[in-house]
């Protein structure tokens, strides 16, 4: 026979979809091409296949090689292809019997000297083969654990092209790999408790709603006060993921190259640097990779000094927080990216920092401060719900008032409001608006008329008005109760903006 | 005649706008009517001047059309007056250096037109705290109330407060700015300046779109000392402009005075320090307004209710515990939890609650401070 095929799998955003590697020897000229849509390091396979080949102890044929990788339509890319096009080219020659090459997904790139190296997302080639109904999934040992960890499909984990053959030809057995020890719902990590916070309990109050409604939140204060300490430590008060959650965190992980080797367990907390660009915030590149919104996914992206970050970069982020994922269009394929976070972003009140701090005076002028808070674009602050003013603390603050609660305490309240919320709308608080919102917020007794005094009083926009009632349903949620009472409301008219950034 | 001399005023006015402020003091001897016929040479014998200000000098005259700026004044409804003219305010020609030409858009009140003590600068810093702001409003309030001018600098914090109090009792209120009068700065301030052109008129010595260039404030300061009896400085640091408007009104013989200011809050040092060094002190906004402006028969008209450090009674337990630990300087929400031994939760509420029943009042940096009642 001088046709074979061998079963591969490329990524498409975090999901992988089959690949046919069709491999023909004919009689001519002896050459080596690659058909297919293949990118640059596709058509660099040939050299390293060639020369894993010989070094392996096999013969290269002498003869007229095509790859065809199919569907053509479908751009491929990346290095993962070199093992699948080296076990059919010896399957064509007869060292690897064909038939044992069907109901396999292979994957791996190969060294010159034979060697295996791992690949990107190795889990979402497994969840792939697990969906195209493959038996099993062949590729590099060092992703083994990691693709065995979603389960469904036996995946082993090979070193070299010699081994993969000697597999394939019944000459030796491989002991399916399995996923690594992950243990029960990772505890939150010792070091980011809210019981080593001291005092800033305003603070932490409105972490909790945020936690609770699933709001974006602004915390506003001087360099020093805690922010970055505060939000560290929001995501060990979201409830554990559940394994899907777990599964999709590690697919995009997984796809960016960032896998831990098992499946992640702890919610992700992200906070890239203010001079990230921004596909590296949304995602993309030519051979596209999840940005940081998505890497956060589930978990919490941290923007720390907010209005330094680029204007055009921040817009990106307007279809993540509203729909829960990113789209990135490119020429050749147009492809999604989960992106579900809980938006933390910090600021200094003014460029020096010390606007409002009691020890230290402000070195900016009215104008400068009015210039840098209107940096910040309007259309994202819609989408943020909590502002929050750190001060720094004195000594005296730091003593008084109640012991810090650890943070399992304050995740066992969260969990039980965000089933309230989920058994009632199935979204969570932070997502409601418009007819949804007024139905779901029902202003009890006093509550009503209240509200018609604070949007007199604070000039509260419409836009406003439904933050703090979105807030206010959190609240009660948190207290566990159905209606929204005057208490609710009037906690939640404490996290509306300050003047500074209009209403 | 009359013509010759508003075009020779106007030409100084450009010229001072260039060269500073001190310019047309100097000249001495030398007739205003003939400073635009000489060549900066001539002049520079008669009057010490910089090369920069010869070369001013020598581009002004060259450009100089008298008859087209005064043209396009007119067409805007923007008014200039100049020493000679009857409208200018009496009190300003006495201050050292007396702008040669004053741009007014509006109708200047009529209480700036002759020597009755019945106008009144509230000046003050731009970064004010909440209880800064809230005094300055009132005092604004309190004097527009009596009928009383009200003068300020329209710049962000004190001076906006003033205009605003000014204008929302119905009184009278004038902005002295210091760049030209069609331009608006600060422009979030562009609402206010409107309504104070309005109720009152905008006053410059800067011809139309002169930037607002750094040296032009402190300039202008002499105008607003100049065009008032009194002078209110509301909240001051130590190197505020505030300051040089009290000094420009105690060279004119008028009055300051000043509100005091928290210990320890640098926002209030310079206007702590006028008190000690004499300034009369505002301790209650009636009896303020009564010693400007005294009405004629009859006591004094208490006007608000001084501010009650007692706690009002009927409020809810942890409303009055929160309310006691809300100090009368700015206070953070966790010090304030300190204090009254709340949960913050119950904290939260209570403040909110205080918040719209007007007990307190919350700031910028998301601070709480007591306020009256009301």
């Amino acid at each position: 026979m001088s046709v074979c095929t061998a079963r591969s799998l490329t990524l498409l955003g975090i999901d992988a979809l089959p690949v046919e590697v069709e491999v023909d020897v004919s009689a001519g000229l002896p050459g080596f091409s690659i058909v297919g849509l293949p990118d640059a390091a596709v058509q660099e396979a040939r050299e390293r296949v060639k020369v894993a080949i010989s070094n392996s102890g096999f013969k290269f044929p002498t003869k007229k090689v095509i790859v065809n990788l199919a569907p053509a339509h479908l751009r491929k890319e990346g290095p993962a292809f070199d093992l699948p096009i080296a076990l059919a080219v010896l399957a064509v020659s007869g060292v690897v019997p064909a038939q044992r090459l069907d109901g396999a997904g292979v994957v791996g790139e190969l060294s010159l000297d034979g060697g295996l190296r791992g690949v990107r997302g190795a889990l979402c080639m497994a969840e792939g083969a697990r969906r195209e109904g493959l038996r099993s999934l062949v590729l590099p040992e060092s992703n083994a654990a990691e693709a065995a960890s979603i389960g469904g499909v036996k995946v082993f984990g090979m070193s070299s092209l010699r081994e993969a053959v000697d597999f394939f030809s019944g000459v030796r057995e491989v002991e399916p790999a399995v996923a690594e020890e992950d243990g029960r719902p990772e505890e939150v990590r010792s070091g980011d408790d809210f019981a080593d916070v001291a005092g800033q309990r305003f603070a932490k109050r409105a972490l909790e709603v945020a936690a609770s409604g699933g709001h974006n939140v602004l915390m506003s204060g001087p360099p020093g006060s805690g922010k970055t300490m505060l939000a560290r430590r929001l995501p060990g008060i979201l409830p554990p993921l559940t394994l899907e959650e777990s599964i999709e965190v590690t697919k995009v992980h997984s796809a960016a190259g960032q896998g831990s080797g098992a499946l992640m367990r702890a919610r992700p907390f992200r906070s890239p640097h203010h001079t990230i660009s921004t596909s590296g915030l949304a995602g993309g590149g030519s051979n596209p990779r999840p940005g940081e919104v998505s890497l956060a996914h589930h978990g919490v992206l941290f923007l720390d000094e907010f209005p330094e970050f680029s204007r055009a970069t921040l817009e990106v982020l307007r279809q993540p927080l509203e729909d829960g994922h990113v789209t990135i269009s490119r020429v050749a394929a147009t492809l999604s990216y989960p992106a579900r976070v809980t938006l933390v972003c910090s600021m200094n009140p003014c460029p020096c920092g010390y606007s409002g701090d009691k020890r230290r005076t402000c070195r900016c002028s009215a104008g400068q401060i009015e210039r840098y808070q209107g940096r910040i674009s309007g259309p994202l602050l819609d989408r943020i719900d909590l502002f929050v003013d750190v001060p720094r603390l004195s000594r005296e603050e730091l003593r008084g008032g109640e012991a810090a609660e650890p943070s399992k305490d304050i995740r066992a309240r969260v969990a039980k409001a965000r089933d309230a919320q989920h058994r009632r709308q199935r979204v969570s608080n932070s997502a409601l608006a418009g007819r949804r919102l007024r139905e779901v917020c029902t202003l009890r007794g006093d509550s009503e008329a209240l509200f018609g005094t604070a949007i007199d009083r604070m000039g509260l926009s419409g836009r406003a008005h439904d933050r703090v009632l979105r807030v206010a349903r959190t609240v009660a949620d948190l207290a566990g109760e159905t209606g929204i009472s005057v208490e609710h409301l009037a906690e939640a008219l404490n996290y509306r903006r300050s003047s500074f950034f209009g209403r | 005649m009359a013509g010759r001399d508003q075009a020779s005023y106007l030409f100084l006015s450009l010229l001072q706008a260039r060269t500073g402020t001190s310019f047309v003091s100097r000249l001495g001897d030398v007739p205003l009517t003939a400073v635009p016929e000489m060549s900066s040479a001539e002049l520079g014998q008669r009057v010490r001047m910089t090369e920069r200000a010869a070369r001013a000098f020598e581009d002004l005259r060259r450009d100089f059309d008298p008859g087209a700026m005064i043209g396009e004044l007119e067409r805007r409804g923007i008014s200039m007056l100049t020493p000679a003219d009857a409208g200018y305010p009496p009190r300003l020609t006495k201050v050292p250096d007396p702008p040669p030409a004053l741009f007014v858009d509006g109708t200047l009140p009529e209480a700036l037109r002759d020597e009755l003590p019945e106008a009144v600068a509230v000046v003050g810093s731009r970064k004010a705290s909440p209880s800064g702001l809230d005094a300055a409003r009132r005092l604004g309030g309190a004097l527009g109330e009596r009928g009383v001018c009200v003068i300020s600098g329209l710049a962000l914090g004190i001076d906006a407060a003033a205009h605003e109090g000014a204008l929302e009792a119905g009184g009278s209120t004038v902005g002295v700015l210091g760049c030209g009068i069609d331009v608006v700065y600060p422009r979030s301030n562009h609402r206010l300046f409107g309504k104070v052109r309005e109720s009152g008129a905008l006053v410059s010595e800067y011809h139309l779109g002169e930037a607002p260039l750094a040296w032009r404030f402190p300039a202008r300061n002499r105008i607003i000392a100049g065009l008032c009896g009194s002078v209110v400085v509301v909240e001051a640091a130590e190197k505020s402009g505030a300051l040089i408007t009290a000094r420009h009104a105690l060279d004119a013989g008028g009055d300051v005075w000043a509100v005091p200011g928290p210990l320890g809050l640098a926002e209030c040092r310079g206007s702590n320090k006028l008190l000690a060094d004499g300034a009369g002190c505002i301790w209650d906004v009636a009896e303020f307004v009564e010693a400007i402006a005294p009405v004629p028969a009859g006591g004094i008209v208490p006007l608000e209710k001084p501010l009650d450090v007692s706690l009002p009674a009927g409020l809810a337990p942890g409303e009055a515990a929160a309310l006691a630990g809300v100090g009368f300087e700015p206070t953070e929400v966790d010090a304030v939890a300190g204090r009254s031994g709340l949960k913050m939760q119950e904290l939260l509420s209570a403040l909110g609650l205080l918040e719209l029943k007007g007990y307190i009042h919350r700031d910028g940096s998301g601070a709480f401070v007591r306020r009256p009642a009301g």
